[in-house]
């Protein structure tokens, strides 16, 4: 039997996975409502958006099947950072698995608020900055703008120790201007890509089938697009690109690692198979033994080897 | 909670009544753990389908190790288990979600509309077992979409249809009347008095019978529903399944429900948004 491959990933700042396969924020709660998951067979967990107080959510309907995909438009519906901290945090602490906290607000001392109350609780092993939530008003005001992005990720950096991921949205022209806005602005690494907009219609009621309108789209369906953004992204950053987007199996996975990802989130997926993650990860473990690979370093194939071969 | 994970394997598919299918599946340790009310998380294969679609269970015989549902054809997921067959596997995740209560003594009314009968067979039979007095009211829009009155044993059954092709010709719910005459009437606000009514049909339908149940002076802590909402994970990490709260707030369908007293929502925020 080979040596098992190495499969960790260090996402900067002293933040060390031992498996590239974190779960997305929005798709596993605080990570207590996952009774069939093994938390030990996780890089990471990314919990639901928090922000600095409790928030309801959207009214109903928030979710819609669409072909390949989904729509959701939840609304950022949490307990509040708070609850975080006091309740949730002290659990986490135990936990064998690094828990990841994203952060989002309707303004910079929103998420400089929540920063600065997580900074040294323990059990909080990063912060993801949510600059892409489309599903609440103003959402995407800090993500679709380079310099609205940088001063956010420098307000925040300011204000805690921990590692920050900051999470993108690719309902933008340029997503590379603002990665590389943040990247100068001290985050440790970028989550790319949140959802993109979009909508559904229901023909026979003449209306949109979300309350909000419009939601954020997941799933096999935005798989490409994403792709598309985390080869750009890796090219043109030296920190490292967290992948995201409609993955559902390793070969999904093995693609964004391919495309220049240090590591990927699973969304959509665990809401189908709740054993997703360690599918994934066993498949890409799989995958570096066949190829002789020792470790997840020698995958990314460089836009630059791409072109000499063109 | 058991959240099957091996799966489960179709033995008959049937047709219950018009438009219906019914398929029984053999999953002992689900089958076990289902209490009447509850649903499973079923994964379709349908191509573009990404999500498992929720089913209440109709009935299950942890004797046999079988569990029934009963569903229509409504787009391709549901298309897709409708040509389920026996043999196949199916990937189901679950019990799921809070069933009924059934605990209590008083006389039950059952109010089932169109396919919202197909939670009932194993509530009345529960109901049954406990020694309750069981009246089931059923509406469909013609007879040949009523499920037979033979599928409730114990049970005594009353039918509406909208073409007055069986039974009373009308809503279901201009049935409760009748139901509710033979009682003596509910006293005052809480749950004491009167029968308890168990409810599941369209959004519509179950806000013509909340709205009756005011007018007879029935409590709405009197009643339960099974909610019907669209749903992501079923295990309450999406939050796509809120349903609106009195005074504020939503709960989960998956978690709080789908079985829920009539008086912890909020109906005039609760749209006819769901399909029934």
């Amino acid at each position: 039997m080979a040596e098992q491959p190495d499969l960790s990933v260090h996402l900067g700042r002293g933040l060390c996975l031992r498996s590239p396969v974190m779960v997305a924020s929005g798709t596993f709660g605080y990570g207590f409502d996952a009774p069939l998951v093994d938390r030990t067979a996780l890089g990471a967990i990314v919990t639901k958006g928090t922000t600095p107080r409790a928030r309801e959510g959207n009214a109903p309907t928030r979710i819609a099947e669409t072909p390949s995909g989904m729509l959701n438009a939840i609304g950022l519906q949490n307990p509040g950072v708070d609850h975080v901290a006091r309740i949730y945090a002290p659990m986490w602490a135990a936990w064998d698995v690094p828990v990841i906290v994203n952060v989002a607000g309707d303004a910079v001392d929103d998420y400089v608020g929540v920063a600065r109350r997580l900074d040294g609780v323990a059990g909080v092993a990063g912060l993801e900055l949510n600059i892409s939530c489309p599903n609440i008003a103003n959402g995407l005001q800090f993500g679709i703008d380079p310099r609205p992005a940088a001063q956010l990720t420098t307000a925040v950096r300011a204000v805690t120790r921990l590692p920050l991921l900051v999470k993108l949205t690719p309902n933008v022209t340029d997503i590379v201007a603002v990665g590389r806005a943040v990247e100068d602005a001290g985050a440790d690494a970028v989550s790319a890509i949140n959802t993109y907009v979009g909508m559904a219609i229901d023909v026979r009621r003449r209306r949109p089938v979300l309350s909000r309108g419009s939601g954020g789209l997941s799933g096999p369906a935005i798989k490409p697009l994403a792709l598309h953004a985390v080869w750009q992204l890796s090219a043109a950053l030296s920190i490292p690109v967290v992948g995201i987007g409609g993955i559902m199996t390793a070969a999904d996975a093995l693609e964004f690692l391919l495309a220049g990802a240090a590591a990927v989130q699973l969304g959509t997926v665990n809401y189908v198979r709740p054993q997703a993650a360690r599918e994934v990860r066993d498949g890409i473990a799989s995958y570096l033994d066949e190829h002789h690979l020792g470790d997840l370093g020698a995958l990314p194939i460089r836009p630059a080897r791409v072109e000499a071969h063109v | 909670m058991s959240l099957a994970l091996k799966p489960a394997v179709v033995l008959e598919r049937s047709t219950p009544m018009s438009g219906a299918v019914e398929l029984v599946v053999h999953h002992p340790p689900a089958a076990a753990a289902l209490r009447p009310g509850q649903f499973f998380q079923l994964a379709v294969a349908a191509p573009q389908t990404i999500l498992r679609r929720p089913y209440s269970a109709a009935w299950a015989d942890p004797d046999s190790g079988r569990i029934g549902f009963i569903f229509n054809v409504v787009g391709a997921g549901s298309g897709w288990l409708a040509v389920r067959h026996e043999g196949h596997e199916l990937d189901l995740l679950g019990p799921l979600g809070r069933g009924f209560d059934l605990d209590g003594s008083k006389p039950a009314i059952i109010v089932a509309g169109g396919l919202g009968v197909a939670v009932f067979p194993g509530v009345v039979g529960a109901l049954v077992a406990r020694g309750r007095q069981v009246t089931v009211l059923l509406g469909a829009r013609t007879s040949a979409q009523l499920l037979p009155s033979g599928r409730f044993p114990g049970a005594e059954v009353m039918t509406a249809t909208d073409d007055g092709t069986a039974g009373y010709q009308g809503s279901v719910v201009d049935l409760m009347p009748v139901a509710l005459g033979r009682f003596p009437p509910p006293q005052g606000e809480g749950r004491g008095g009167g029968p308890e009514i168990f409810a599941c049909g369209p959004t519509p339908m179950l806000q013509a019978l909340l709205e009756k149940s005011r007018r007879l002076g029935v409590p709405l802590g009197l009643i339960q529903v099974s909610l019907e909402t669209p749903m992501g994970c079923g295990v309450g990490t999406c939050l796509g399944c809120a349903i609106a709260r009195p005074g504020g707030g939503y709960l989960l369908t998956c978690l709080d429900g789908p079985c829920v007293r009539a008086d912890r929502i909020d109906w005039s925020r609760t749209a006819d948004a769901f399909h029934g």
